[in-house]
This record gives C-alpha cells, structure tokens and sequence, in this order.
C-alpha cells in the first residue's frame, strides 16, 4: 500500500484515512476471525463505560430502506475489563485504536476518560449522541451548554491522549455544537451518530424495537451526514472525522469534499467485513489514477461556485 | 463468499429451496450452522440492505442447500435467482449441534425451522442413530420436503394446527407421548414450540437442544442485536445467537424472557 493513504490526524499517524465506527465493529477481535484488521487505518471500539452495561431489551435491530434502526443500550463490558481482556489481544494487530466512551455523569466521563489516558489506546472519542438511553449520551450532546461542560471537564481531566467529540444529529443547528466542542478544547470531532427514527409492525401494531425509538444508521443517513460534516467543517478550525451511511470510496471522497479528514464506516461492517479493506483498496486506486498524492489534498475542496 | 446457483426450485406458495454450489463453504461446514446471504445480486442498490441469516440445511457433492420462506422484501429477491446466477453469502457461523452416535433421538421441527434438521436428520443417520422427525405446520403448506425426509428418519411424524397433512394437532403433542424413550431431543421452529419442547424434556430429564432464530445485522458478534438469555445458576446472562448460538441447552434458555 502507498504512502498516499497515509493520514495525519490529531498528531496521529494513521495508515489510511479509513477506520471502523464504534459499535459496529465490536472489540475489533471479533472481526479479527474474518479480515485482517491490521490493514485498517483504526478500530473505534464500542462504546466503554465505567461499569460494565447490559444495554436494552430485545428486540434490539430493525432493518429498514437502505438503512437499519438500532437500540442496543450501549451494551459493554466496562472499562477494566476491556483494558485488561480485550486491549491486549486488540494491541496484537498493527492499527491505530480509538476508544469510543460514554457516562451518565460529567463525574463518569471524567472518570473513564482518566483510566483510558493511560491505558495503551491511540485516542479518545466522547460519546455525547446516543440517541438510545437516557441519562447518558444524548443528554449532553443535544444541549450546548452541557456539550461544552462536558467536554471542557473531560479535557481538563486527560494529559496524554487526543479528545475527539462524537456529535449528535439530532440538533436543529450542529455548528452550534462544533462550535461549543472546539471552544472547550476538543482536538476533533466525529460526525455524525444516528438519527433518531422509529418504525412500526402493522401487523402486531407494535413498535420494531423494544426501546420504541432508535438510531438509524446505514447509506440512508449519508445525505444528512455530508452536510452536517460541510456545516461543521465551515465552522470549526479542529479536524473532522466523518461519519454516516459509508459504503464505498466514493462515499469517502464525498466526505472528504465536504471536510472530512478521515472517515469511520459503521453498519457496512455488518453487511460484508471485507467492506472496510475494499474501500481502502478502491480508495487507493482511484487516488492514483487521478494523481491525487495524499487523502489530505480532497479535504473541504467541494467546489460551491455557481 | 461467492458460489453459482445450482436450483431455486419453489417447493410451494411459500417455500423455496435453494441449492448452491461451492466447494470453500461446503469444506468448513457443520451442522447447525447458518450463514448471511445477500439477498440481491446487483452492487448498485443498498434496498434491502443487510445479509438474511439462514440455517444450513443440506451439504453434498460440493454443494449446499437452504430452505427459505418467502416473508418480505430479501426473501422475494432470493427467490428471483436463476440457475447459473452467482450468488454472495458469509462463511459459515455459529456452533454446532452435538452429534451422538448408534443413540435413539427425536428431531422436533415447526414451520421453517425444518432447514437445519434436515442436515441434522441425514448425519445422525448414517452415524447410527435411530431418528425419529417430529414435524408440524400450521397447513400443509408449511410441511415440505416430506420423501426426503422420509428417506432419511425411522419414524415420520408430520401434524397440521389444520388436520390438511398429517396428524391435526400441535406436533408436540405425539412427541410429549414419545420423550422418554430418547437419549437426545433436537428441536427447530417458533419459539412457543421451542419453549414447550424444551419443559416437557427438562419434565423427562432427556437433554435438549435448540436451533433459535433472530434478527441478526452482522452475524459475526459485533452488532449485539440477537441476544439471547441463559440461566447461568442463579443469574440471567445474555448471549449472542450469532456466536454463541445458534444452538443452546434447551434447558438453560430463560425462555420468559425471550419472547
């Protein structure tokens, strides 16, 4: 693989722009049986915890156009058991690993962001957007004023590693947010998490899902995605990770137009795992035939002339 | 995975059996096992969007076959492949059925959870079991493949909720009749069956187990939506069908709490 792949993010170098989103991708190891996970630029982990969670009762997924409702309930095993079980078989394989993490309190994310500073993990990602449990997550990512407490404590809190904010889209204005991120210190941002959205057996007249409402995610969300990356992108100065209904490297180079400097691809892990590695391979290739030397020069390049 | 479309032969209004060539598969296969196929054969389109899990139900001569009901938008697609037609699938996944030899076993399937026990039925045959099929529909649209599967037990038992095939009745009715002279019961189809099939052998003390079926996105673990519950002594643990399952200790499912 050529070095025009190769991906500067927060400091960090990642191999290529290419990384599995949390929660679609389990600990890494359990697609390690599948792919060789070493070729991806990053793993983002499912989201950690401080105490180990048993998510939501079933059911849990829905499939729906091009697109698929979750509600797992941030399902882990809580930050020590990750750091001492799965952590170490993760570090076997040479990829950056980003831990993606959440708390019910400013306290909980204060406390699980210390313990992963000095564990052996590449960067941090605040959850602030699950749309799917109450007290944790959502509430912090869909008001602006506890987007930038949180933030602001979580940053105070860590020394080593890079903070990066998931975002929610569940915002009328997400600049907003962007905005209240990079002011309290964030060194990224990833956008975006699931929509919230909800479906219906006619038949039962019941909701799909035990929780009534979930997040929608898959290559129905990808439209929202790029221009809440775009509107981010024009608003803030920290770089981004884009995220939302990737499928193919066309979607990446669309991300990457639209300010992307790196991109996470989530449910398409669940359609076929090789997914990721063909992206990566296709990426590759359309950026050598089009003498484009590095990710980097596509990022925020979409032509808005009329 | 990719293999060539043998036969998509539609069994009746609602089933379909689909033969599919490819000898990687058919090399890593147990019985038991399920995989996720691509519903569509077209790489432009995302609708529907995720693999269909679907229990293994035959493997031969380099091939393998599954059984599947026409129920929505995927399946419709499945059943539009023609011969010849190269057809996307998973690797085999999941666990495996324990497999007895020269023992006497019931196979207890409803509906469409008759596809892993066909497999199931042949292989414990020609390890010397004596296997008896007890098989319900809730028509006589719902009970396929009857010669072969005749073929491949001792003892047929088909019933209809409708009398239209077969003994009218639940099918575990004439298993309940049965169940102590068993070393081993196995058993596929809705859940309330599962559920009953598993109370009258944990009732006999005859070991039991279930093939379960639930909505999966990834089938590799990752995506935690097919959870199942397990009594673990006192406590309730979850598992996931995917990796952990398909097939459980009947006795152990916390049934109350799955459906």
């Amino acid at each position: 693989m050529s070095d025009r792949l190769k991906t500067v993010f927060c400091g960090i170098e990642f191999k290529n722009p290419i990384i599995t989103a949390s929660g679609t991708f389990g600990y890494g190891l359990e697609y390690a049986k599948h792919i060789d996970i070493s070729r991806l630029g990053g793993i983002s982990v499912k989201g950690i915890s401080l105490q180990e969670t048993a998510g939501n009762p079933m059911p849990r997924i829905m499939e729906t156009t091009s697109g698929m409702l979750n509600a797992i309930g941030l399902q882990n095993v809580g930050v020590d058991k990750f750091i001492n079980e799965k952590l170490p078989e993760l570090r076997k394989h040479d990829t950056k690993i980003i831990v993606n993490f959440w708390g019910k309190t400013i306290d909980e994310y204060v406390a699980v962001a210390r313990i992963l500073d000095d564990a052996d993990v590449d960067m941090l990602e605040m959850n602030i957007s699950c749309p799917n449990i109450k007290e944790g997550g959502i509430a912090f990512g869909t008001d602006p004023k506890m987007t930038y407490e949180v933030t602001y404590n979580v940053k105070k809190a860590i020394k080593n590693k890079p903070l990066m904010v998931k975002l929610s889209p569940n915002v009328t204005n997400i600049k907003v947010y962007a905005k209240a991120c990079e002011q309290a210190g964030a060194d990224a941002i990833s956008a975006i998490n699931t929509l919230l959205g909800m479906s219906v057996n006619i038949h039962t007249r019941k909701p799909n899902i035990y929780n009534v409402t979930g997040g929608l995610s898959g290559p129905a969300i990808k439209p929202v995605a790029i221009r809440m990356v775009h509107e981010t992108f024009r608003t803030v100065n920290i770089p981004i990770m884009g995220i939302g209904g990737i499928i193919d490297w066309r979607d990446v180079v669309e991300f990457g137009l639209v300010g992307a400097s790196a991109v996470q691809v989530g449910t398409a892990n669940f359609i076929d795992p090789e997914i990721p590695l063909r992206i990566i391979d296709d990426l590759d290739k359309y950026m050598a035939e089009n003498n484009i030397s590095n990710f980097s020069e596509l990022i925020g390049k979409v032509d808005l002339t009329r | 995975m990719k293999g060539k479309v043998v036969k998509n032969q539609q069994l009746n209004d609602k089933y379909f059996f689909l033969e599919i060539k490819s000898e990687e598969f058919v090399t890593q296969a147990n019985v038991g096992q399920f995989l996720m196929i691509k519903p569509g054969s077209q790489d432009y389109t995302h609708d529907p969007l995720l693999r269909r899990p679907l229990g293994i139900a035959d493997v031969k001569d380099g091939k393998f076959s599954l059984v599947y009901m026409v129920v929505g938008k995927g399946t419709k697609l499945l059943s539009e492949f023609h011969e010849g037609g190269m057809i996307e699938f998973s690797a085999p996944l999941g666990n495996r059925f324990t497999l007895l030899e020269n023992k006497r076993v019931a196979l207890v399937a409803g509906g469409i959870g008759i596809a892993p026990v066909f497999w199931l039925a042949k292989t414990l045959k020609t390890r010397g079991c004596v296997v008896d099929l007890y098989y319900g529909g809730r028509t006589v649209d719902d009970v396929v493949l009857l010669e072969e599967l005749k073929e491949n037990t001792d003892h047929l038992i088909v019933t209809t909720d409708d009398g239209s095939a077969g003994i009218k009745g639940y099918v575990t009715l004439p298993f309940k009749e049965n169940v102590e002279t068993y070393d081993m019961v196995y058993t596929c189809g809705p859940k309330p069956m599962l559920q009953t099939v598993s109370e009258i052998c944990i009732n006999a003390d005859v070991p039991v187990e279930v093939s379960l079926d639930e909505r999966m996105a990834c089938g590799l673990g990752a995506c935690l939506g097919c959870i199942i519950y397990v009594k673990d002594g006192d406590e309730i643990v979850q598992k996931r069908c995917c990796v952990e399952g398909p097939v459980f200790d009947g006795s152990k499912i916390a049934w109350d709490k799955l459906i």
